[in-house]
């Protein structure tokens, strides 16, 4: 891209695009401004997510993912990605106090 | 006879160690005997799932924090029974808190609360202050301003973590300044700025997020990290601060790596442990320091394999070391080899860190 140069509005807004959104996965630590784009907030926070960690990457979740299940939950990670555990569905891990061994006692959640 | 010397001397070093107490998924703390490296009780928490712990100064009371509505239980640790619980939240009033603390008497907790009220159409977030909580009445009795405005809340432990000096005169708030307030009228006693040079050549002191217990009523030590002013190189060392007389000592050691844990020190005083991390995701090294407190010198280093996120503690005797956290399991490595030696099976996760009552 260093040969081309934005000319208009339009183009200045895909070359924003293009420098903020697409991270290589597994990479060397990438400098600030190219990270992935991780919106913040309770309600939708996915970082660290069973999908990526904070890097974009995989290897930084814990191994396997069902370790950090609850404390991440409590900690304000995964709170839209499980079900409310504080209002609607408080018993939804009441046969799973170890996510790893027990997973398949979680129950499964239909609002 | 030799043997029996033997075995006598094996039972009571085995007898002298002591207990954890480990706040675990869902609403449990998991009592763990260091000994027989085993969980040997449980105690139920009444409000929900607990996020943090305080211990007394005698040792002989747990505070808990629960996470759902903003509870507190207090434990006896002789009998392990929760003796008080209540919640701090008050129908459409949550009394979102983060840091908190004892006072010396066992009769009130001080935190720094951020009260969310629920209207018809809205939640109000109302502003960050100090609040007294009365353990006997079991609410809030009292509320005071921040000293200098919602913004000296800013720091570590969103607010900064909370100690009280022995005498419960004074209350510090360890944070990017650690602020040290008289808990008669809560006006500002003294301020020391970390980002000012604590000595020629330093500069842009950061404490570390665990602030430990030297087993000695008022004494804390803490890892900081600081950086020259001229090639800005970062160092680390240690800080030492004695909350009765007020003062601190920061102790420069040696290049820091890119992230330290909380440092633990052996009951001798003369060794302390921490343990870095350098890199990030897949490419995260993770090593224990080994550092001879009196010469403030790194003795040994040793890279294990350190999960995704962590938690680092000692033993009561200073002869193991745990790796805890995010899992159900305690690794025990030993300090001597840096080596995993065995794994303690909670059966629950954990959700706090652990509190580790030494034998009496």
């Amino acid at each position: 891209m260093k040969h081309l140069r934005a000319v208009n509005h339009k183009a200045r807004r895909i070359q924003e695009h293009i420098e903020n959104d697409v991270v290589a996965m597994q990479g060397p630590p990438t400098p600030a401004g190219q990270r992935p784009h991780v919106p913040m907030g309770c309600s939708i926070v996915f970082s660290p997510g069973w999908e990526v960690d904070s890097s974009g990457g995989t290897a930084g979740l814990c191994q396997p993912v069902e370790r950090d299940l609850y404390d991440c939950y409590i900690s304000c990670y995964w709170p839209a990605q499980v079900p409310d555990h504080m209002n609607n569905y408080p018993d939804w891990t009441a046969k799973c106090a170890a996510a790893t061994k027990d997973w398949r006692n979680i129950d499964l959640v239909f609002p | 006879m030799k043997q029996l010397f033997a075995i006598a001397a094996l039972a009571s070093t085995a007898a002298a160690q002591g207990t954890l107490f480990v706040g675990t998924w869902p609403h449990q703390i998991q009592v763990v005997d260091e000994a027989k490296q085993k969980v040997v009780d449980h105690i139920e928490l009444q409000t929900g799932t607990s996020h943090s712990m305080q211990i007394s100064d005698d040792h002989k009371t747990i505070y808990a924090s629960t996470i759902e509505k903003n509870g507190i239980e207090v434990i006896d640790v002789a009998t392990r029974k929760v003796t008080n619980a209540f919640l701090l939240d008050e129908g459409g009033k949550k009394m979102r808190f983060s840091a908190w603390a004892p006072d010396p008497t066992g009769k009130s907790l001080y935190m720094i609360v951020r009260p969310i009220e629920k209207k018809i159409d809205r939640f109000e977030v109302g502003k960050t202050q100090f609040a007294i909580v009365d353990l006997a009445q079991k609410k809030i009795v009292k509320f005071v301003d921040m000293p200098g405005g919602e913004d000296a809340a800013t720091g570590g432990g969103r607010g900064g973590s909370l100690r009280f000096s022995p005498d419960g005169k004074y209350l510090y708030r360890m944070g990017a300044t650690i602020t040290i307030y008289d808990t008669s009228d809560f006006k500002v006693v003294d301020t020391i700025e970390l980002s000012k040079p604590q000595f020629p050549g330093m500069q842009n002191v950061n404490l570390g997020q665990q602030l430990d217990s030297l087993q000695e009523p008022g004494v804390l030590v803490s890892l900081f990290n600081s950086s020259d002013p001229v090639v800005h190189k970062n160092i680390f060392g240690i800080a030492r601060f004695d909350l009765a007389k007020r003062t601190f000592h920061f102790t420069p050691i040696g290049p820091a790596a890119a992230s330290m844990q909380g440092l633990q020190i052996t009951p001798d005083h003369k060794t302390g442990y921490t343990v870095t991390t350098n890199g990030t995701g897949g490419n995260k090294r993770s090593e224990f320091w080994a550092i001879d407190i009196p010469t403030g010198r790194v003795i040994r280093t040793q890279e294990f394999d350190g999960r995704a996120r962590y938690t680092f503690g000692m033993s009561s005797t200073g002869k193991d070391l745990y790796i805890y956290g995010a899992g159900y399991d305690i690794e025990v490595y030993d300090p001597a080899t840096l080596k995993l030696r065995s794994t303690i099976d909670l059966n629950a996760d954990q959700t706090t860190g652990m509190i580790v009552i030494p034998a009496k």
